[in-house]
């Protein structure tokens, strides 16, 4: 414990223990602070600076209240030690003596922090930040040429570029290739503050990977370890600020790998409230909230409360079944520059039948300074930095054997639709879930509702079509294809669909025409050229089916199917 | 009574180390920008005093960017002038009395002095960082522009003082 002596405190013994501890791994050479707070020099040449953002709270960024959720590596100063730092400006900022000091920080360096990594990913494209401009948000893609599934038991992400440069940086794995059409090249990032990835539902985001200034890297628990499959994107969704001179930057990414399978299934969860967001010109203190019920028992594992520019005060809590209330943050100045995960010292158990509850509080007056809007307008939900948003994102790992994250994910998107009944995407999301938890009458219901409310949507046609046919409506199903495709003629997952649908019915002349502009569109999938083969090979055509057998043999010479197949025909033409 | 500018010029240098003045400024209006090279908010604005040294382009006004701490080398100072293209001449200031001439605190801060030699205007460039933490997406006001406009015109300045935000002199005394 440091004591606070209010008269001859000294550098080396009295604040150097605090600026080692709490300074000195952002400040130095390297890290994203902008000057070092290393040595009594350094420590000396912005002393007073130092007693004004520790007075103010501002150094070491740390938004969540004291005693509202106790969090992994706090990063907070005790009131005894902003008072030794004052008490020590004021008498001059002596330097005492170096023999009270304590051991010297840990100097960083240039080296991966968690050791030696098992891939190293850069992202395709380097950014180039202007000299000047607003913020700036960006999305860097990622592709690991991967050629199986790895589990990954730590990142390491370096955002690159001058000091300061990136304020915070979210890493996404895109499963379901929805960014590709965003890029207008490969690997060339695209803008964004926030965005939106279609989920795959059979497995859906399980971990925060995010990155801020002063971030220290962590290797997973035992178990926790998340899948990245061949052809997953990884998508870095990052915040900057210009420098002052142009810039360029490029991430890195380092993975981690683990030959252990997951055994503990964690869910990210998001309570929000965006629809009610229509927050007046002048409100000083517009509140949003969400409450939902836990359908079983979960551990918190982790918590990130995300507003835009006019966010207040966000509060989480926790009230269960005998009525008490837990807390699980408090940030009573909310800053989006500071954003960060918060990770618990220990999960918080909630029981089932507990309810956690997102309170954000909102100041769209001229009198919040980083109000985008000067004079304040009406502002609404959106992704644009003007825009505002009300989300509240829990890492929950319910107790239990397995992974039950689809089954918590279906209470999250049950309660969504409900509370939003005119929110399209809702019921498309509760839709898609029912139907990966094959509660396919339900499925159809909600994804009904959907079309009811936006019948332009492909992907809902599609998705309608794919439970139609499960159930056996098959001629109602290619109906729901046709719709699809005709609304998005370039939509391949409903033309596969379609194909295979209209293949099954025997009509296998439009099949084929079908199947023929999948293949064109993924003319390097193994198992779909497997597929044409059978197709071509059930209308006869032997020797296109060869062709195709041994293409998809060729792509992917584990693809035990195709190789079979092939056999197959060429014993065929042997015995004729 | 405002202080003449540079009236002694005691311990002013150019980055090769000699000692030197800031010309005459009299019939002219001299704009002085402290900085500091390890402060990250005067590299921030270096575009926009590139933006105003452009509007004032001519021998109307000059500009100044002056770096009191004496223990920062000129490399330092070269590279960040050309790295972040600052406008004007980049002189030392090691004694401060420069600094005290300007009653300039922070880094960075400017001051407008007018044709006649007088201080007009010391403080802030604008408004945007309005505390730690408190930053404006835009700024609201131009001080430095407007000083230097009204300097131009032979006016007094609105506000003839503000309070820069940013790395304290005081510090590197």
């Amino acid at each position: 414990m440091i004591g606070a002596p209010l008269n001859g405190a000294t550098f080396y013994r009295d604040v150097a223990p605090i600026i080692y501890r709490h300074c000195s791994a952002c400040h130095q050479p390297g890290q994203p602070a902008p000057f070092s707070l290393l040595t009594y020099d350094d420590a000396k040449r912005h002393a007073s600076q130092i007693a004004r953002v520790t007075k103010a709270r501002y150094m070491p960024p740390w938004l969540p209240e004291h005693g509202y959720g106790d969090f992994a590596d706090e990063q907070r100063l005790s009131a005894a030690e902003i008072q030794t730092i004052a008490a020590w400006v004021a008498a001059g900022a002596p330097e005492g003596d170096p023999r009270d000091a304590p051991s010297k920080p840990e100097i960083l360096g240039d080296g991966w922090r968690l050791g030696k990594p098992d891939l190293v990913l850069q992202a395709g494209e380097p950014l180039r930040v202007p000299a000047q401009s607003g913020d700036i948000f960006w999305n860097f893609t990622f592709r690991p040429r991967l050629t199986q599934t790895r589990y990954v038991r730590g990142i390491e992400i370096r955002p690159g570029g001058g000091a300061a440069l990136v304020h915070h940086a979210n890493l996404l794995i895109d499963r379901t290739h929805s960014t590709d059409l965003l890029e207008a090249r490969r690997g060339a990032g695209f803008a964004g503050m926030e965005l939106t990835i279609d989920r795959n539902p059979f497995d859906p985001p399980s971990h925060f990977l995010f990155w801020k200034p002063g971030s220290t890297p962590h290797f997973e628990e035992q178990g926790f370890a998340w899948r990245l499959d061949p052809g997953n994107v990884l998508v870095l969704n990052t915040h900057l600020q210009p420098s002052g001179k142009p810039e360029e930057v490029r991430p890195e990414i380092a993975l981690y790998f683990t030959g252990q399978t997951p055994s503990r299934f964690p869910l990210l969860v998001e309570l929000e409230n965006d629809d009610a967001l229509g927050i007046p010109a002048g409100a000083r203190d517009f509140q949003v909230s969400d409450d939902f019920t836990l359908p079983m028992d979960v551990d918190v594992q982790a918590i990130y409360p995300h507003a835009h520019y006019l966010g207040k005060r966000l509060e989480a809590y926790a009230t269960l079944p005998d009525g008490k209330r837990v807390w699980l943050i408090r940030i009573p100045d909310w800053n989006f520059d500071w954003q960060a995960v918060y990770r618990y010292k220990e999960p918080v158990f909630l029981p089932k039948g507990s309810v956690v509850s997102m309170r954000f509080s909102y100041d769209n007056s001229a009198a919040n300074v980083r109000n985008p809007n000067q004079p304040p307008k009406r502002v609404q939900a959106g992704n644009r930095a003007g825009d505002e948003m009300a989300h509240l994102w829990l890492q929950l790992l319910p107790r239990g054997r397995g992974d039950r994250r689809r089954e918590l994910e279906e209470a999250v998107e049950r309660h969504r639709a409900e509370k939003n009944p005119d929110n399209f995407t809702a019921h498309l999301n509760l839709g898609a879930l029912l139907l990966s938890r094959l509660k396919t009458q339900e499925a159809i219901d909600e994804l009904e509702t959907a079309l009811k409310l936006n019948g332009a949507s492909a992907e809902a046609h599609d998705m309608l079509g794919s439970a139609l046919r499960s159930v056996g409506r098959a001629q109602e199903a290619i109906a729901q294809f046709r719709a699809a495709l005709e609304i998005e003629p370039a939509y391949v997952e409903a033309r596969y669909n379609l194909a295979v649908s209209l293949a099954r019915a025997g009509d296998l002349q439009n099949a084929i025409r079908n199947f023929r502009l999948v293949i064109k569109a993924f003319p390097n999938d193994s198992r779909l050229r497997n597929e044409w083969g059978e197709l071509l090979a059930g209308s006869g055509d032997l020797s296109g089916a060869l062709e195709e057998f041994q293409i998809a043999v060729r792509l992917d010479p584990a693809n035990r199917d195709a190789a079979k197949n092939r056999d197959w025909v060429l014993a065929r033409q042997a015995g004729q | 009574m405002a202080p003449i500018l540079l009236s002694a010029a005691a311990g002013v240098q150019t980055l090769d180390g000699r000692t030197t003045q800031i010309p005459s400024s009299i019939g002219k209006v001299t704009v002085l920008v402290f900085l500091r090279t390890d402060c990250p908010l005067g590299k921030r604005y270096a575009p926009e005093l590139g933006r105003i040294a452009k509007e004032f382009s001519g021998p109307a006004v000059q500009f100044w960017m002056v770096f009191p701490d004496k223990s920062e080398n000129a490399a330092e100072i070269r590279s960040m002038m050309s790295e972040y293209r600052f406008p004007g001449t980049a002189v030392r200031d090691p004694d401060q009395s420069v600094v005290k001439q300007a009653h300039a605190t922070t880094a960075p801060e400017a001051a407008v002095f007018g044709r006649n030699g007088k201080l007009l205007y010391h403080g802030r460039i604008d408004d945007r960082y309005v505390d730690y933490g408190k930053v404006k997406p835009e700024p609201q006001v131009h001080d430095l522009e407007d000083a230097i406009r009204a300097a131009l015109a032979g006016k007094a300045v609105a506000r003839a003082e503000t309070q820069a935000f940013g790395c304290a002199l005081a510090d590197i005394e």
